[in-house]
């Protein structure tokens, strides 16, 4: 599953893959058995593995490092919530589209803006214009709520009147959509143009002497990872109930970017990985000391750096390749 | 018609004039060498004719088309294509994958979001071709970081050739060397058909002379001279040129 080689002859080892089996299973079946509590950060570890995923395309498949990435994400929470609370719009497949739409609108303007910019200043740029959606959140009380945050309690009506609206519910909707958003963004990373941005990451000037307009690839990276930072923002609106402006700044973008680099991001499930972890470690930890989670996610930030090189998943993949390659021999 | 047609070029870093007036005319399958010592301009000359650096003053034609103020890569889809001193290759990729990029830079394709590139059995048996001919077939599923550095050097041609050039900027292909590889290299350069027109930039005279059909000298920006193998033998100027720049760095 390694990201940087195309399959052509690569010996066949599809066994290699029976490690999905049980990761398949667990998520179709164990969260029935599950109290609602436990299936709740299920789904937001769900929904924060496509987040995470959606920022690698532009951080580690790009090379492009967006501190502003949340805005996205919060905008088509903020837009879909709106439109349900303000609006009385109620059907999902309206709402959700809207607000991966508006994500994909302000990724169209940002991603102009943006990458006039790189490295550094791509950082800071991106940076500011988060911030800039967090103010606006902020003061546009009569529709975000400023600091008291949007409430929205509706479950998503997907307008099938025969299905069940509790939790396990908008488990298995969130499952499906992030399931589906995963496998689109790891075809992304595998097409021509996905191979074409890991050549951009590689050396820039290169691309342009072969004929990449490679402005053009990196914008389109930006919008199509802003796209699905847009889904998993929609999910989370429905999942989380209220909406606060540190979904759209700098505290969610910097989260979101220590997945990807707790997880690893030259393996292309590693953010899901760092997803999963983080948001795994975060909930027990803030029931029983509440004060020392970033203290927690420090340390499992600097324990990831130094000691599994290139994040856990890339650890885990090369213990698990090694292990395979061990007993196939045998 | 001119593969390539320089009229006046000049270029300015800041204060500093780094090409001075450049006027030179290259026929369509011609072999020419660019010499001159360390800090001519010749590598800046290539960043000017692949669009790299915009020059100041002058302009560039490429088969007739005026091609000044046209950016990189729309030069390489109206088939120029350079090869770098410093191997700037995909490290972390493949040899195939790196060969494979190369290809699909001037395909309509490139584009293409939902169907994986190592799909795409056209180019996979034109990158075999390729990279056969460079010996680099068995090397193809290694990232570039763990071939050797000659091979590396061979990659660089190959990611070059593989735009369908008519017009191929070489610098300094055979850098760094060995003897045999370096035997090998202007082999494999001498292969090329006619139909591919190539500038190259070098120090090693035996890849000039045994390459070229005519040289260009460059000195401190300026074309000092240009012509024949023989008449740039003969040339005194040049002869000044080259003995006193190794008087300075011996």
């Amino acid at each position: 599953m390694n990201p940087e080689t195309t399959s052509w002859d690569r010996p066949p080892g599809r066994l290699r893959y029976v490690a999905w089996v049980p990761v398949a299973l667990f998520f179709l079946f164990v969260p029935l058995f599950l109290p609602v509590y436990l299936q709740g950060i299920l789904t937001k570890a769900l929904i924060f593995a496509v987040f995470a995923t959606s920022l690698n395309l532009l951080a580690g498949y790009t090379g492009l490092f967006s501190l502003g990435h949340a805005a996205f994400f919060g905008l088509a929470a903020y837009t879909s919530s709106i439109l349900v609370v303000h609006y009385g719009l109620k059907s999902f497949w309206l709402v959700a589209p809207a607000g991966v739409f508006m994500a994909v609108l302000f990724a169209c303007m940002f991603g102009f803006i943006a990458l006039r910019v790189s490295g550094t200043n791509f950082f800071l740029v991106t940076l500011a214009l988060g911030e800039l959606l967090y103010s606006v959140a902020i003061k546009w009380k009569s529709m975000t709520g400023g600091t008291n945050g949007l409430v929205n309690t509706s479950a998503p009506n997907l307008g099938l009147s025969w299905l069940p609206v509790d939790p396990p519910f908008f488990y298995y909707l969130v499952l499906g959509v992030s399931a589906m958003s995963l496998l689109c963004l790891y075809f992304v990373t595998r097409s021509p143009l996905g191979v074409a941005l890991q050549g951009i990451r590689e050396s820039e000037p290169r691309m342009r002497a072969l004929g990449y307009n490679t402005w053009l690839f990196k914008y389109l990276a930006f919008i199509i990872a802003s796209a699905f930072a847009g889904v998993a923002g929609v999910l989370f609106a429905y999942h989380s109930r209220v909406l606060v402006p540190m979904h759209l700044g700098v505290t969610t973008s910097t989260l979101v970017m220590l997945m990807v680099i707790i997880g690893s991001d030259r393996v292309f499930l590693g953010p899901a990985v760092g997803a999963m972890v983080i948001i795994l470690l975060e909930h027990p930890s803030s029931l029983y000391t509440p004060e020392r989670w970033p203290l927690i996610l420090g340390s499992i930030f600097v324990i990831a750096v130094m000691f599994l090189r290139g994040g856990i998943s890339s650890f885990l993949e090369k213990t698990w390749e090694k292990a395979f390659y061990a007993s196939a021999k045998r | 018609m001119q593969a390539l047609s320089v009229k006046g070029l000049c270029l300015d870093f800041g204060g500093l004039r780094a090409l001075w007036d450049v006027s030179f005319d290259i026929h369509i399958g011609e072999r020419v060498a660019i010499i001159g010592p360390n800090g001519a301009g010749k590598t800046t000359l290539f960043n000017v004719l692949n669009g790299q650096l915009k020059a100041t003053a002058g302009r560039v034609s490429l088969f007739g088309q005026d091609i000044t103020r046209l950016t990189t890569y729309e030069r390489v889809h109206l088939g120029m294509s350079r090869s770098f001193q410093l191997t700037t290759l995909f490290l972390n990729l493949t040899v195939l994958d790196n060969t494979l990029l190369a290809f699909q830079g001037i395909l309509p394709s490139r584009f293409q979001l939902l169907k994986p590139l190592s799909s795409y059995r056209s180019l996979y048996h034109k990158a075999r071709e390729l990279l056969g001919s460079m010996a680099l077939w068995e090397k193809r599923n290694e990232p570039v970081t763990t071939i050797s550095y000659g091979e590396q050097r061979k990659l660089e041609i190959a990611l070059a050739l593989a735009s369908r050039p008519k017009l191929l900027l070489l610098d300094e292909p055979n850098c760094g060397l060995t003897a045999s590889e370096n035997t090998e290299m202007i082999a494999q350069l001498r292969k090329l058909g006619t139909e591919i027109t190539v500038i190259l930039v070098a120090h090693d005279m035996d890849l000039v002379f045994g390459f070229a059909e005519k040289i260009i000298v460059f000195h401190y920006g300026k074309i000092i001279s240009q012509g024949t193998c023989d008449e740039i033998r003969r040339d005194e100027r040049v002869k000044e040129v080259y003995m006193r720049s190794q008087e300075t760095s011996g």
